[in-house]
């Protein structure tokens, strides 16, 4: 086009006025980001739920929520670029002689309104990524007062875990349903990375500190522990067998490794004065299942079960409960 | 080209029997040989004298590679210049003529050369050997992968594989575009004759090809253990190894840093006449900037590696928690310059992206300024994120919401520069050469991994991903699929411009297939990896990840396959390929206005720069244009034979 | 554009083009003097630090008939090894280890075993290293034997002194092959310093339960070799302190 038709063509394609929207470039741009956009919301609503495996906890499933609605976001931008892209390649592409240049294209060197539009987009887009990963990260800060404390010592090559109050120390982990639980880490040697996955959180195992993580178990599974820091020759070894087990379960394990029945009673969050499992938590029976859906984890609310007289048992035996800096105490524990 | 009228070439000029000096008898091969000499030297005397000692093997280790750095570099003659000038015997001209390459025909490849084309050439061929290695070595972790439980690897080769494989890359990656274009190309873009300091450009090359062996040695050593992350302490537990990995890179920060300031100071004293900085090709800008960033993250590297040192070879306890250290502080450092790295290597490639869309869209860049604050915007957010590698280290979490803003904010000018991609595509005339498709490759990827580093940045679901292959993935795309595509791209553009020669596009086709394929599904299956949990840096996996795996090894073969075609197109058409035209793209900027082969000075006459670079469809003629002292050399115009006719004429904004 | 490449020649008489370098020579040149140069100053580093270590060959289980354990009749099978202070020293004129280093203890005289699938393996340790304290006392517990004890020059222990633990014996399966299985035995020091590898050692004799067929990784989990938590030199690299077990 000569410089004045190219003028003219901008001119005539202004988006209020011109020719009609979807026979312009900017009409058919809107139908391929159409597309791509459905593509992505449908790849966004459906695929996480079956590449994750089964989540076990309501941390697991703020993780499967994000990817939800962060691909959900992220879907339209990314259909924009797409769109523009490929409609340029088949809508602009020049034909002829590929050994010559084509003639110039028009003289654009910006767009003020259209890059303003797309700040505004991108910035408000950052906002509620933002608002949403904050929120999201406050309620896993939130701490309970009936918290079962587990201490996990990370080695190479080996996790190791014990439960203060029953002098069981072993190395595979298990876990009472719907009891908040509080995992304070360390390591006695190099910086591990301690990865129950599907628990939805992880945080490494750091030389003379300890880090801590909360999580509140609502399903019962299996599932893996593996190592996420990369710790030298046989860190792809470090991984163990977990599960999330009822309550009576988990008392009667503590108890086959040695605990006492009183000990193991508390530590799995069963009022000690029971000697039948029907008279402790109000769920234990509809917590047999293997697929409980989300709402058992609501109907069952930590501080209301478990008595008072259960909490001294539960907290570390050294007292130090949040993060401490290079002079902390390491909390490995000796055998019975 | 010679003719009665054109002015004697400064490369012509005959020197003297003495012109250079020490320079006649050095080069790559006595380089190696004093390196090795005084490598050797050093290690009998630290063998000598500090074996029986606490750190002993550390300590000689240590003396040996700075025995061989030093040696090399002596034997390259890279302190000849400022020694004489300490002796009161400076170069003279004649010297300075020898070093800048006259008289020696392709022997200057192979020594200390101040030509920055030269220099340019040098580090392209290099890079291209740090790829092969860095991907031969990719390989061999993908084929140990393809089983769930291979014995092609035992897990110390494995991890030292891993380390070296991550290192070599992230070395080739810095350097890829602000070696061979920042320094062959962006001179000539400016007008300038040179560099500012032509020595200074020799001396980083030839100390980072001395650096190179240095990690490479580490394979012998007992391999380093730890990742390219090195994470303390499991790296001040590392086998010797470690230390010969700590010199590499205290060397290549060494010359990252020489290199960064040079390119800098060219750019803002050099620049010909009428070339101010607001008609810089945007090339060049994204050049500065991301040497600019270097200068500041760089040396944070340099730092960790010497208290690295000092904790392995002298007792200090920096990073030893059972001493009063930690291995927090060694994150931190690593990862503030860690994270502004990423950004070194990107914005280069990115920049010469949009200079290649522009060019390949016959239009001018769409918002050239905004874009520039898009780069500056990324640099200096660059600074304020590195904390997002350590979510889940359980250093202060109370800074994760601060950390976790600031790294969504970075996606804020990230995504102008993609609105400054598409808009110059918008309504362009495309031409669809071989760079075009890297481009195009580059929009699919980057987005990609972009977008998927949205859930990396988010600390509650990154409690779940890091640590696991997404992360790579992520990474993975944004570093091959964004950056080295547009490295790539940049290849492709300006391989005529430097080697004289046209690439055989056929052949780049296939190849450009092969690796966009091989991308997708090799990093897709990564991705499909870190969802189900598979962790990094693992030799052994969990049957369950079996499938991911061995869809990921299969892309792997794939994208290898498609840069070995590429590397057989470079090479055929770098032997073989058509003559190249002076200015085979009908480009606007400054280096496709001079002769190719470039003369050794650029420029026979000072170029005339009234505007910037991208007047497409304004039907003006050219705003930068070396005015024609002799006839163009264009084979176009020039019938066999014969000894030259008339000037070549621009007929309006069209070529 | 001109396919004629002869006519269309710039001027030959320049000099300066890249054009006219040999770019294979250039690349092979690079090549020859980077990796060619690692491999050159290596060498004489490797004087001090012998690796790869690849250990002798698998020690492949003798039969000892069945037995029957918890009601059903499995095979049993032996296993012997030792765990000596010094890798580059020899055992009846055998080296311990292919590329033992000075000061580096090693588990000899293979460090890869194999036995079959579900079968009680015996295993006969002699450990002739001292020891110090281990970083996690835990590991000085019998976990895994058939019926938690392990047997030390006589007599039957479920676990020994932490504070004086030459070895342990820690076996794990790889990710995906066998969750349950565990195995730690601590294979106590010889008191005194300046242990040879023919000199006192102790006698530790356990029996296990094998697992699935597949891939088994064993290490040590006393912290033998130096730097930072003793677990690096020695316990870094593998084959002196690590090995596979293969289950078939």
């Amino acid at each position: 086009m000569s410089f004045e038709e190219q003028v003219d063509d901008i001119e005539a394609n202004t988006i209020l006025g011109g020719e009609p929207f979807f026979s312009r470039a900017g009409g058919k741009i809107f139908i391929i980001w159409l597309g791509f956009t459905i593509v992505g919301v449908l790849i966004g609503v459906y695929a996480p739920h079956h590449l994750l495996p089964t989540l076990l906890s309501p941390q697991g499933s703020d993780v499967w929520k994000t990817i939800v609605v962060f691909t959900v976001l992220a879907a339209p931008v990314a259909a924009f670029v797409y769109a523009v892209s490929f409609y340029s390649l088949f809508a602009w592409r020049h034909k002829g002689n590929q050994d010559e240049p084509p003639p110039d294209a028009m003289p654009q060197r910006g767009n003020g309104p259209m890059t303003v539009v797309w700040l505004a987009i991108s910035s408000l887009l950052v906002v509620v990524l933002l608002f949403w990963g904050i929120t999201v990260w406050n309620t896993q800060q939130v701490t309970h007062a009936n918290t079962l404390q587990v201490n996990v010592t990370g080695q190479q090559w080996l996790w190791t875990y014990s439960y203060p109050g029953t002098g069981v120390e072993t190395r595979t982990l298990e876990l009472p349903l719907n009891r908040p639980v509080e995992f304070n880490i360390t390591s006695v040697d190099v910086t591990h990375g301690f990865w129950p996955a599907v628990l939805g959180v992880q945080v490494d195992a750091n030389p003379n500190v300890t880090t801590i993580i909360r999580t509140t178990p609502d399903k019962l599974g299996n599932f893996t522990v593996r190592c996420s820091q990369l710790c030298g020759l046989y860190h792809a070894f470090m991984n163990n067998k977990a599960a999330v087990v009822t309550p009576q379960q988990f008392s009667a394990w503590l108890q086959g490794l040695g605990a006492t029945q009183a000990a193991a009673d508390q530590t799995a969050g069963i009022s000690s004065s029971a000697s039948s499992p029907t008279t402790t938590l109000p769920d234990a029976t509809t917590a047999t299942p293997t697929t409980v859906p989300g709402e058992t984890a609501t109907t069952l609310t930590p501080d209301t079960t478990a008595p008072a007289t259960t909490a001294p048992a539960t907290t570390v035996p050294d007292g130090s409960t949040t993060t401490t800096g290079p002079a902390g105490i390491p909390t490995t524990t000796a055998p019975a | 080209m010679t003719t009665a009228l054109a002015p004697p070439l400064l490369e012509d000029t005959k020197l003297g029997p003495n012109a250079g000096g020490l320079y006649e008898r050095l080069n790559i091969w006595t380089g190696l040989g004093f390196g090795i000499f005084l490598g050797f030297v050093a290690w009998v005397v630290s063998h000598a004298t500090l074996q029986g000692s606490n750190w002993g093997t550390d300590m000689v280790v240590t003396c040996t590679m700075l025995g061989w750095v030093i040696g090399f570099n002596i034997g390259i003659g890279t302190f000849n210049a400022p020694i004489r000038w300490m002796l009161g015997h400076d170069q003279t001209h004649e010297d300075e003529l020898y070093v800048a390459g006259v008289g020696q025909g392709r022997h200057r490849y192979l020594k200390y050369c101040t030509d920055h084309k030269v220099v340019g050439t040098q580090y392209l061929v290099l890079v291209m050997v740090l790829f092969a290695v860095g991907g031969t070595l990719a390989m061999m972790i993908r084929t140990q992968l393809i089983t769930a439980h291979s014995s092609f690897l035992d897990p110390q080769t494995y991890n030292a594989i891993v380390t070296v494989h991550g290192m070599v890359m992230i070395i080739a990656t810095i350097v890829m575009v602000s070696g061979p274009f920042a320094n062959f190309i962006m001179p000539i873009m400016i007008g300038a004759k040179d560099m500012a300091f032509p020595r200074l450009n020799a001396m980083s090359f030839w100390v980072i090809f001395s650096a190179v062996p240095c990690i490479l040695a580490t394979f012998f050593l007992g391999g380093v253990n730890a990742g390219w992350t090195t994470y303390a302490p499991l790296s001040v537990q590392a086998p010797p190894a470690m230390d010969a990995f700590a010199m590499c890179i205290i060397v290549f920060v060494v010359s990252v840093t020489v290199a960064g300031v040079n390119t800098i100071v060219t750019v803002v004293t050099m620049r010909a006449k009428g070339m101010t900085m607001g008609r810089l090709p945007i090339f060049t800008w994204g050049s500065i900037i991301g040497a600019g960033l270097g200068l500041y993250a760089m040396p944070a590297f340099l730092l960790a590696m010497t208290m690295m040192i000092t904790d392995r070879v002298t007792g200090t306890s920096f990073f030893v928690a059972a001493y009063g250290g930690s291995g927090w502080l060694w994150e931190n450092v690593f990862w503030i310059m860690g994270h502004p790295e990423v950004y070194v290597i990107l914005i280069p490639p990115v920049a010469a992206v949009l200079e290649i869309a522009s060019t390949f869209a016959r239009k001018p860049v769409f918002g050239y300024k905004v874009a520039i604050a898009g780069f500056v915007a990324i640099a200096s957010l660059a600074i304020m994120v590195w904390a997002h590698h350590m979510f889940t280290t359980g250093w202060a979490p109370n800074l994760a919401g601060p950390f976790m803003l600031t790294t969504e904010l970075i996606s804020i000018p990230t995504g102008i520069i993609f609105l400054c991609t598409i808009g110059t595509l918008w309504k362009g005339s495309i031409w669809t050469r071989l760079p075009m498709y890297f481009v195009y490759l580059f929009i699919w990827n980057f987005i990609i991994g972009g977008v998927t580093g949205i859930y990396l940045s988010d600390v509650p679901a990154d409690q779940y991903f890091h640590g696991d292959m997404f992360v790579t993935a992520h990474f993975h795309y944004t570093l091959l699929g964004g950056a080295m595509i547009g490295a790539t791209a940049a290849v492709c553009y300006w391989f005529p411009k430097m080697s004289g020669k046209m690439l055989n596009e056929r052949i780049g086709k296939v190849a450009f297939w092969l690796i966009a394929i091989g991308i997708q599904v090799t990093y897709f299956g990564q991705f499909w990896e870190g969802f189900q949990g598979m962790p990094r840096r693992v030799a052994y996996y969990d049957p369950q990840f079996l499938s991911a795996n061995q869809m990921s090894t299969i892309g792997a073969y794939t994208l290898m396959a498609g840069w070995l075609v590429f590397l057989y197109m470079m090479l055929h058409g770098w032997r073989n390929g058509k003559i190249a035209p002076a200015n085979p793209w009908h480009s606007k900027t400054l280096e496709w206005k001079v002769p190719t082969p470039v003369p050794l000075e650029n420029f026979l006459v000072d170029p005339v720069v009234t505007s910037d670079p991208y007047t497409y469809g304004e039907g003006v003629p050219d705003g930068q244009e070396v005015p024609d002292f002799a006839p163009s050399d264009d084979p176009e115009l020039v019938p066999a034979g014969s000894a030259g006719s008339g000037a070549q004429t621009d007929a309006g904004g069209d070529h | 554009m001109t396919a004629d490449e002869s006519t269309a020649s710039v001027t030959d008489a320049d000099p300066t083009g890249s054009g006219k370098i040999k770019p294979l020579g250039l690349i092979a040149t690079f090549v020859v003097a980077l990796i060619g140069l690692g491999g050159v100053a290596a060498f004489f580093m490797s004087q001090d630090y012998k690796s790869p270590n690849y250990p002798n060959g698998v020690q492949v289980a003798k039969s000892l008939g069945t037995e029957e354990v918890n009601g059903q009749s499995v095979p049993h099978v032996s296993l012997a090894f030792d765990t000596y202070p010094d890798s580059t020293g020899t055992v009846n004129g055998k080296p311990i280890h292919p590329s033992g280093n000075p000061g580096w203890p090693a588990y000899g005289m293979t460090n890869d075993f194999q036995v079959p699938a579900h079968s009680l393996v015996t295993v006969t340790v002699r450990q002739y290293d001292s020891g110090e304290p281990l970083n996690n006392p835990w590991f000085a517990n019998v976990v895994g034997t058939v019926d938690g004890t392990a047997t030390v020059d006589g007599q039957t222990v479920t676990h020994t002194d932490p504070e004086t633990i030459g070895h342990t014996f820690t076996m794990r399966s790889v990710p995906g092959v066998d969750s349950n299985f565990f195995l730690n035995i601590p294979l106590p020091a010889v008191a005194g310093e300046d242990q040879t590898d023919d000199g006192e050692y102790h006698t530790v004799t356990f029996s296990f339960m094998a697992g699935n067929a597949g891939t088994y990784a064993w290490n040590c989990e006393f912290p033998c070799g130096n730097m930072v938590a003793g677990f690096g030199g020695v316990m870094s690299a593998y084959g002196f302190m690590s090995g596979f077990f293969h289950v078939v």
